[in-house]
């Protein structure tokens, strides 16, 4: 009956999920297919934004679910069994619960990726950059959610800076070229949207050279070299106070 | 009334009792509004260009339009009532001497005044920060209809809300499900919450407009925009109104039919 009632409840979820990213598809389609160009990318250029968006942006909350879950354990004083276990709590509290939804769409999405990006005819050293990029990207969102969880143990505050982290995330649905300064420099340097999503996409369509790539790694590798430091500030921080 | 008033006054405090929560939901609503203002500010660069019937004056306008509009129909405090239902919370109400649509709905103004508030202030911010050009509405014929069509969105909305919120009723565990689907997906897509219907191709836009969803957002910012004529207007505030009478019996109906299944599960 439990199994049942999950299902029930899985399959509500999948459906939402699938009918925002199909509202979403249509509507980007018929702006394109009224406007021609959107901040100089065509129709499928656009698209592709959209879906290296949207694999990110699942693959984050298939691997760091458990970041959700992280505030009850906080307040309740249930981490403490969290950091007496022999287990890398960071680990744990990072990804100890991947969620099922987000694993069914993986597999369309890659189809979806590939078919479109296979559309805009990349090099063999085009690709083998967005792949490398699309993983840096992923470095750079598990940077962010170890920050979330570090200002959880210092606040008690999760819902609310994920919820803001997912808000400014979506704003790379688009190139962040749409965007005009500060803005554009908030969402490249401070909040690395730009790094994490727009630029594999440019990266397949030839439009990052070599040095932007290896600094964007740089970029990633500093930004989760300075969450893991911030974690463990934070952990020095912790008082267990609930227990 | 005076009961509803006084709840109307505890609402209100209430809502800056969570004042960090009140905040972040503010804040987010600001950043989505970026993100359309800067699509449209993109597409709308050269500024004499006309797409799918709006200029740069007229589509930004909808943008900002929507922070507002947004603030009155869609911000809603019975979106805790499909809780109440699953957790069995209902039954305090039920024993109690009052209405529980009429508590819901008086809860829901005091949230929607406090959002309008600061979305106005937010609008204000963001006009100073982004300078947009704004098409101001002085037919007060125009404006009266927009008045009414909001009216009648945030009747609509709240119907749909209490609807959707029945369904744990019969199934407990899809309460929050349910409302992720049906408010947070179609309603946010439909309404034009996200971008203006008739961009969409006329065949899609006939059968949506046979939906009570376009008349929450879209319909009130395009009679504000002057877009539709005077017979146009009539016509739509005609669906909004048979919207909201159909609802509002078939939520009767439903809620009927829900207590008398309903078992307080989790009491």
């Amino acid at each position: 009956m439990i199994w049942f009632s999950q299902t029930k409840l899985l399959t509500l979820f999948l459906l939402g999920k699938i009918l925002r990213f199909g509202f979403f598809i249509t509507f980007l389609y018929f702006l394109l297919k009224g406007t021609g160009k959107l901040a100089g990318y065509d129709t499928n250029q656009a698209v592709f934004f959209f879906l290296t968006f949207n694999i990110i942006d699942v693959l984050a909350q298939f691997f760091f679910r458990e970041v959700y879950r992280f505030r009850s354990q906080i307040v309740s004083g249930d981490f403490d069994l969290i950091l007496a276990k022999p287990m890398n709590a960071l680990f744990r509290s990072l990804m100890g619960g991947a969620d099922v939804i987000d694993l069914v769409t993986i597999p369309p999405l890659i189809v979806a990726v590939f078919y479109v990006g296979s559309m805009l005819d990349p090099s063999i050293l085009h690709s083998i950059f967005y792949v490398l990029l699309l993983i840096n990207g992923l470095i750079i969102a598990a940077a962010f959610h170890i920050t979330v969880l570090s200002l959880g143990i210092i606040t008690l505050e999760i819902d609310h800076t994920i919820m803001i982290y997912r808000d400014l995330t979506n704003l790379g649905r688009f190139p962040i070229d749409i965007y005009k300064e500060p803005l554009k420099g908030f969402l490249t340097y401070f909040v690395p949207i730009g790094i994490m999503i727009t630029l594999p996409a440019k990266a397949l369509m030839g439009l990052v050279s070599l040095p932007g790539v290896l600094w964007s790694l740089c970029f990633g590798a500093i930004a989760l070299v300075l969450s893991i430091k911030f974690w463990k500030f934070a952990l020095m921080k912790y008082t267990s106070a609930s227990s | 009334m005076k009961k509803y008033l006084s709840l109307f006054n505890i609402s209100l405090q209430q809502e800056f009792a969570y004042r960090l929560n009140f905040i972040m939901w503010r804040v987010r609503n600001v950043i989505q509004i970026l993100l359309v203002f800067f699509l449209w500010d993109s597409v709308f660069s050269s500024p004499d260009r006309v797409v799918f019937g709006y200029d740069r004056t007229k589509i930004l306008t909808y943008v900002f339009g929507t922070l507002i509009v947004r603030a009155f129909v869609l911000s809603a405090r019975a979106v805790d009532v499909a809780g109440e239902v699953s957790s069995g919370d209902l039954s305090n109400y039920l024993v109690k001497p009052i209405d529980y649509f009429k508590y819901w709905f008086t809860r829901d103004i005091s949230s929607k005044v406090l959002n309008f508030v600061f979305a106005i202030a937010e609008t204000v911010l963001l006009f100073l920060i982004l300078k947009p050009p704004f098409f101001l509405q002085t037919n007060p014929l125009y404006l009266l209809g927009f008045i009414i069509s909001i009216a009648l969105a945030m009747f609509i909305f709240f119907v749909i809300l209490f609807i959707t919120s029945a369904i744990p009723f019969w199934m407990p565990e899809v309460a929050w499900g349910a409302q992720f689907i049906v408010i947070m997906i179609i309603t946010e897509f439909l309404s034009g919450a996200l971008f203006p219907i008739d961009i969409l191709p006329q065949a899609i836009q006939n059968v949506l407009y046979l939906l009570p969803f376009p008349y929450l957002i879209f319909f009130p910012l395009q009679v504000y925009l002057g877009k539709p004529g005077a017979m146009e207007i009539v016509r739509g505030l005609s669906v909004s109104l048979f919207w909201a009478v159909l609802l509002w019996f078939l939520m009767k109906s439903i809620w009927g039919k829900g207590l008398k299944v309903y078992q307080a599960f989790g009491r």
